[in-house]
């Protein structure tokens, strides 16, 4: 529905993202914001908000995977770790740069995801879950049993260079993630919005008409696992440089979980839900973390770890009333409040 | 092959080359025998109707030539090709285009992205394209675009073009589901039962479609339906089933007259 007065004069300006003025505004402030945000803020929300574009990252690529294609997944963590270590692996022993091992990092978790995608083919809803709680414990076996990847004690790496410089401070990764999360999400809205999101979308909800339309429901189920894994595992490699430090607890099924709960929260089928959902997600997180200390001063009783369990509690809770309440996420709400305000002053 | 001879003689292809043919399909469940030797032919361009009582083997007739059943027995040749095994996206993208009983629609999409996906098939992109979108996957996006609004203007759909599906009414909706397999370009288009549910106008306007199509198209038509008025007005040759069994096929007029027809169908109603 487009604002009265707005007519599209090409099917190429009927199709295009961004619309109205206000949206371009909009869009134009919101990426200064982002390229002035190390500037605005200091060293801890800094480090957060380039954690937040890390799981944008991840995020979008289980969006694509269950939120537009409709497989369940509850593997994405592992795919993010198999980037993380392929990214590792390839940095540490291989002496590769970075804009190698990112983009292969993505690739070796896009062959593991297509593995699970092709099994997703005959197995759907708990079933499917359940395989995909299986790649969790595969990746957890393989890291701590093959030799390349230092067992538990990880890979440490040193930081991503480009023509000798190195990403040592916050600033720069910060702005590395920003550039890859940029990158990553103008792709994923190019997949949505083409003939890939559609089938994605036609496999999801009516696979008896998604099959007489030509659609190859196998292949398609397979390439939304393909590519949700290639998006968990950039965005493993670019943790891997965040962190410089790799080791498998660091992407669990707990992870895995929590990356369920931000489509949920942000809404399934929306690029910008993805989005919405990891900034809220790790909003409350880190609220907890930062307010837990000072509650725990105020009131010595309670203790630390009853304030770590108090957050999932809390967590938990939002994410069932969203489930209950609000099913399709912050984004569907939005979208109902911009229409009924371009529609203004009637009310339908 | 007598028997195929003898419904060739009587339908009138005599040596046209048909565009799709089954041979004595045979399909059951358990006890229940959905087709018994039905064997069908149907010629370019024609507009065949296929009658028959409630559990009569229709919609199992159209899944076995859409690859949805498997027959037990018999083989299906379409476009020069056996297609019984192959899969429905297979057959689909050979030209075969199907709309179903009720409706199989995407509900949340809008009217042109569901008739986009009736494009996917003839689009190349690939998954690479789409993550970069400018130039290519952006130009093929644009000119199937042009295709579907040709069949937007054709069906009149064009003030509910950005309107989710869902939110139709059931002739529309049917509309639309036809404008979607339109996109697919088929070579022949099946539809079971589409006017069951519509008002009268609601029909006219389907079978003014339908007739257009074919005009504009010079494909087959197999439809199924119950709506005699419609079939007669319609069809070029009708086939009637009755518990799974070919029983008779010929003209309209042939049809009307044609005895055990009366019985097993006609004289129910
Ligand atoms: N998948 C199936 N499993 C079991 N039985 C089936 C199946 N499909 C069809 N049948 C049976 O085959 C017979 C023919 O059914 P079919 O749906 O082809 O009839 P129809 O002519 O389309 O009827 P209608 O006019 O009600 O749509 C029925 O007895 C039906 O119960
Ligand atoms: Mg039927």
């Amino acid at each position: 529905m487009d604002p009265a007065g707005i007519f599209a004069t090409s099917f190429a300006r009927d199709a295009a993202l961004v619309r109205t003025r206000p949206q371009q505004i909009a869009l134009a402030l919101f990426l200064v914001f982002l390229l002035l945000l190390p500037v605005l803020f200091g060293p801890r929300l800094l480090a957060i908000s380039t954690l937040i574009l890390i799981l944008s990252v991840v995020t979008l690529g289980l969006q694509i995977t269950t939120g537009y294609a409709g497989q369940i997944n509850l593997g994405q963590a592992a795919f993010m770790g198999v980037g993380a270590y392929t990214t590792g692996f390839l940095a540490t022993k291989l002496g590769l740069p970075f804009w190698l091992t990112i983009p292969l990092g993505g690739c070796s978790a896009a062959v593991f995801g297509f593995i699970f995608g092709l099994s997703a083919v005959r197995i759907k809803g708990f079933y499917l879950a359940l395989t995909t709680i299986a790649a969790q414990a595969l990746f957890h076996f393989f890291v701590l049993n093959l030799p390349w990847f230092g067992g538990s004690n990880g890979l440490t790496l040193d930081p991503a260079t480009l023509f000798g410089f190195a990403f040592v401070t916050d600033t720069s990764i910060y702005y590395l993630c920003l550039a890859v999360a940029a990158l990553m999400t103008y792709g994923a809205y190019g997949i949505v919005r083409g003939r890939f999101g559609r089938a994605f979308v036609a496999v999801r909800d009516d696979d008896v008409a998604a099959g007489i339309m030509g659609i190859d429901i196998v292949a398609t189920k397979a390439t939304a696992f393909l590519v949700g894994a290639f998006y968990a595992g950039v965005g493993g490699g670019l943790w891997a440089y965040f962190v410089r430090f790799v080791a498998v607890d660091q992407f669990t099924l707990f992870n895995s979980i929590w990356f369920i709960a931000m489509i949920i929260v942000g809404g399934m089928g929306a690029i910008t839900g993805a989005l919405v959902g990891v900034v809220v997600i790790k909003c409350i997180q880190e609220g907890f973390v930062s307010l837990g200390p000072s509650v725990v001063s105020q009131f010595p009783s309670i203790g630390g770890d009853v304030v770590f369990a108090l957050m999932n509690v809390f967590l938990g809770s939002v994410i069932a009333a969203f489930l209950i309440f609000e099913p399709r996420g912050l984004m569907h709400r939005f979208d109902i409040l911009k229409r009924s305000y371009r529609m203004w002053p009637f009310p339908y | 092959m007598q028997a195929e001879a003898a419904i060739r003689a009587r339908s009138g292809l005599k040596g046209m080359q048909p565009v799709l043919t089954a041979d004595r399909l045979r399909m059951s469940f358990g006890g229940v025998v959905a087709l018994n030797e039905v064997s069908i032919e149907i010629g370019r361009d024609e507009l065949i109707a296929i009658i028959g009582p409630n559990g009569a083997g229709k919609t199992s007739l159209m899944n076995c030539m859409s690859g949805f059943y498997r027959p037990q027995e018999g083989r299906i040749v379409f476009d020069g090709e056996q297609i019984v095994g192959r899969s429905v996206h297979h057959i689909a993208r050979s030209g075969l285009a199907r709309t179903f009983q009720g409706t199989h629609i995407f509900p949340d999409m809008t009217v042109v992205e569901n008739i986009m996906i009736g494009r996917h098939m003839h689009m190349r992109s690939s998954i690479l394209q789409a993550f970069v979108h400018f130039h290519w996957a952006q130009k093929e996006e644009m000119q199937h675009r042009e295709i579907v609004e040709e069949i937007i203007e054709l069906l009149e759909i064009e003030a509910i073009r950005h309107q989710p599906v869902g939110a139709l009414g059931y002739g529309l909706r049917k509309r639309v589901d036809l404008g979607r397999a339109l996109a697919q370009e088929p070579k022949i288009l099946l539809m079971d039962e589409p006017m069951a549910g519509m008002n009268n106008e609601e029909k006219e306007d389907l079978a003014r479609f339908i007739l257009d199509v074919r005009e504009a198209r010079g494909i087959p038509v197999v439809l199924v339906e119950h709506d005699m008025g419609v079939v007669m007005d319609l069809a070029d040759r009708i086939y009637v089933l009755d518990f799974g069994k070919m029983i008779a096929t010929g003209t309209p007029a042939q049809i009307q007259r044609d005895p055990l027809v009366m019985k097993a169908y006609l004289g129910e109603k």
